[in-house]
């Protein structure tokens, strides 16, 4: 899981079944030495995230990445590879 | 699998239902040279790794999704805490001790 801030979301009126319920978010990965700096910055390069637990702009939040990501959706096959699997309180590097 | 060093621990108490028994923590992957790259990665830990623990890491799905249920959507789980590394001849490079919470940098 890396993680990320969420910048925004996604509104699709066309777009696959098998995304209808998940909110897409705009998330910025963010690199050690910004999560360290604790400066709100990301540094990554942006990627889109199905999110079920509607987190808000600027929070950092943990990003499942690969075909793990669809397990949620399990038994139905989505095709969904980020995945926000959790929203962060505290951090303590 | 790879070799990580843990920078520490995080909270959420927003996460998906499969991950409400899990211990988060944020680790580095560590180069052939032992120096930490790439981007802080959140790692389940079930084996008790402390901030300054070197550790094997798995990227595979499939533990998570076998103990914690199917729709887990964690991959990053460590498999153990490394006590020394061995390198081409060299000398055996013991892994760094785990700092306590009281020698944390604030």
């Amino acid at each position: 899981m890396r993680l990320g801030y969420v910048r925004g979301t996604v509104v699709l009126s066309v777009a696959a079944p098998a995304l209808r319920g998940s909110k897409l978010l705009v998330v910025e990965p963010v690199t050690m030495e910004n999560l360290a700096a604790r400066n709100g910055k990301g540094g990554g390069k942006s990627l889109v995230v199905a999110s079920q637990l509607s987190p808000a702009q600027g929070q950092l939040i943990g990003i499942s990445e690969g075909r793990e990501a669809a397990n949620p959706y399990h038994p139905k096959d989505t095709p969904v590879d980020a995945y926000c699997a959790l929203i962060v309180d505290t951090y303590d590097i | 699998m790879f070799i990580a060093r843990i920078d520490g621990t995080l909270t959420a108490t927003v996460r998906h239902d499969t991950l409400q028994s899990c211990r988060f923590l944020v680790g580095q992957r560590l180069d052939a040279d032992g120096v930490a790259s790439g981007e802080p990665l959140v790692i389940l830990d079930r084996m008790g790794a402390r901030r300054g623990s070197i550790v094997i890491v798995s990227t595979d799905g499939d533990i998570p999704r076998k103990l914690l249920g199917n729709t887990c959507p964690a991959r990053l789980t460590v498999l153990g805490l490394v006590d020394e590394i061995h390198k081409g001849g060299q000398a055996p490079t013991p892994a760094a001790a785990p700092q306590g919470r009281q020698e944390a940098q604030p």
